[in-house]
């Protein structure tokens, strides 16, 4: 009997046998070509209608296309944690639970969900993040850590780590004599680190997503809220453009420049294509630390 | 030769179609069912058609979908009135008379409902991203809808309203104080829904039990019972939250919608 020819997802890097049509670990179809932009990116296909994506003893099934659910089959040994608004339904034999979580106050502050809740097989639930968008299955190997811009968590396995930090990126405006403080990644983001083994981890991108590999030292500009995710080792700092501008009103100065961030290298990073562009009114005063370029 | 039976609606079509002529299901796809019993309501094709009575209804656009009605003479569908969007001018309009304007007032639920007579086109938008969910209703059958999601039904359809029982599931709940009931008489009657995201739907065998998120309940057959239960969890050594899901119990249908406003938790 001949054994499948081993495959390696293109996407979360995992090896599989290769014989379904999706990766088990991370539900990217197999049987599509990868498309990469000549520029380097690559767009993270979607994960199919009733995809599968194995974990543990457990099973987590993707369903619907336009805001998808993600299905997970609990093994009893197994459990996950989520923000408590995001669960659709769930059988009554599924162990609900709330998290014990430190530092609350801070994360009321920063505008961040307070509740996180377990769930333990066995048994069906379901999960959404009652958003348009596509799910993205980061399959952490065991000591492995990614920093995920806030709001974007949608469930990870329990023996997925969760902590927050400050994000470290932000400027001041001033606009007369008000002065303004600006967030544009959020006041902090979440870390997810695997330990005891491989860990499952399931985020909610709006709108299409694109990754790539920054070497050592490669610089990339991007929309500040278009970050999803990004290695750990993936320095970010903000970039100050001003184009040239011939009146006051109208100048860089004022309204006219771009506040990018930097992603420096290496590491993988992943964007969405739905973004908010920062707030640019006023002239900034300070910042966490940027560069700046006048045209 | 065999005629293929809808795996939505259950009607039986022509070999050649690809779309059910009942409810306009793709014939030519499986339905998609989860590894737990949801199936995924038919993701309708731009333009498909499908008959009620004489008449006919044209599925247009996929993020924000459009039903088009082409009336037959002796032929009405009723709907909010706020979810026309264009007529022809011919198309006689009345006002359904349904009772309880007050309490319907009170519970936040429209207290006009309009009456497009055939013949003649009228289209109808819930002016929001989502699906069109149809659901022929056979006779003698009933069927409950959350507020705001009932899109249009047709003719032989009776149109009215149940409180749902219980402060506790009023206020937690998430469905508002009133549900959308649509029984049938003799005939077979079309029910139009409007689900936000991707729609899924569950049949409950006698006992059986499922949690669900309140706000993403779309509809239930009248033989379901639901419930609101609290879960309580401790936050702390004073502190503890409460979160509340609707505890639905067979037999019968249950529908939900992925997208949709969290409630009941404090």
């Amino acid at each position: 009997m001949s054994t499948p020819a081993a495959y390696t997802c293109p996407y979360c890097r995992l090896p599989s046998d290769g014989s379904g049509t999706a990766c088990p670990n991370c539900g990217a179809p197999t049987d599509v070509r990868a498309r990469v932009t000549k520029s380097g990116w690559a767009e993270q296909p979607p994960i199919r209608d009733m995809a599968r994506i194995r974990f543990n003893r457990s099973t987590c099934q993707i369903s619907g296309t336009y805001v998808p659910v993600a299905e997970m089959k609990l093994d009893p040994e197994d459990s996950v944690y989520f923000s408590h608004h995001v669960l659709l339904h769930t059988e009554p034999t599924v162990r609900l639970e709330m998290m014990k979580m430190a530092g609350g106050w801070n994360r009321m502050l920063a505008g961040m969900p307070l509740l996180m809740m377990t769930a333990r097989g066995p048994g069906h639930l379901a999960i959404s993040a009652d958003h348009p968008g596509e799910t993205l299955a980061v399959p952490l190997p065991a000591n492995h850590a990614v920093d995920v811009v806030e709001h974007r968590f949608l469930v990870a396995t329990t023996n997925v780590g969760f902590q927050w930090e400050r994000a470290g990126v932000w400027y001041v405006t001033q606009n007369g004599d008000e002065q303004e403080y600006h967030y544009p990644l959020g006041y902090t983001m979440d870390r997810f680190s695997a330990s005891g083994g491989p860990g499952l981890l399931l985020l909610h991108g709006p709108g299409n997503t694109f990754i790539r590999d920054l070497q050592h030292g490669e610089r990339i500009l991007i929309q500040p809220s278009s970050l999803i995710w990004k290695d750990r080792s993936v320095r970010m700092f903000l970039h100050l453009e001003y184009p040239r501008g011939n009146y006051w009103f109208s100048s860089a100065r004022w309204q006219a420049k771009s506040i990018w961030l930097v992603l420096q290298g290496p590491g993988r990073v992943a964007v969405q294509s739905v973004f908010e562009r920062p707030e640019t009114v006023g002239s900034i005063i300070n910042t966490s630390g940027a560069t700046t370029h006048y045209w | 030769m065999d005629r293929i039976e809808c795996q939505w609606c259950k009607a039986q079509n022509e070999p050649e179609r690809t779309s059910c002529t009942t409810c306009g299901a793709p014939l030519d796809k499986k339905n998609l069912v989860s590894d737990s019993g949801w199936t995924e309501a038919p993701r309708l094709r731009d333009m498909t058609e499908f008959r009620f009575s004489n008449s006919i209804c044209q599925i247009e656009g996929e993020i924000v979908p459009v039903a088009e009605l082409a009336l037959a003479p002796g032929d009405s569908v009723f709907f909010e009135h706020h979810v026309m969007l264009w007529k022809e001018p011919g198309v006689p309009l009345s006002a359904l008379n349904v009772p309880g304007g007050a309490r319907r007032m009170i519970g936040g639920m429209p207290h006009i409902m309009s009456v497009a007579h055939g013949p003649g086109r009228v289209a109808l938008s819930k002016d929001a991203t989502g699906e069109v969910v149809v659901l022929p209703i056979h006779p003698s059958h009933e069927i409950d809808v959350r507020e705001h999601a009932f899109l249009a039904g047709t003719h032989s359809l009776n149109y009215s309203f149940v409180r749902i029982k219980g402060l506790a599931n009023v206020l937690h709940g998430g469905s508002g104080m009133y549900m959308d009931r649509f029984v049938t008489g003799g005939e077979q009657g079309l029910l139009l829904l409007h689900g936000y995201g991707n729609v899924f739907q569950k049949t409950l065998q006698p006992g059986e039990q499922i949690l669900v998120e309140p706000g993403g309940f779309l509809y239930k057959d009248s033989s379901v019972t639901m419930n609101t239960v609290r879960q309580s969890f401790k936050t702390g050594m004073l502190g503890s939250h409460n979160m509340y899901l609707a505890e639905m119990t067979g037999p019968g249908r249950v529908g939900v919608q992925s997208m949709y406003v969290h409630h009941g938790s404090e």
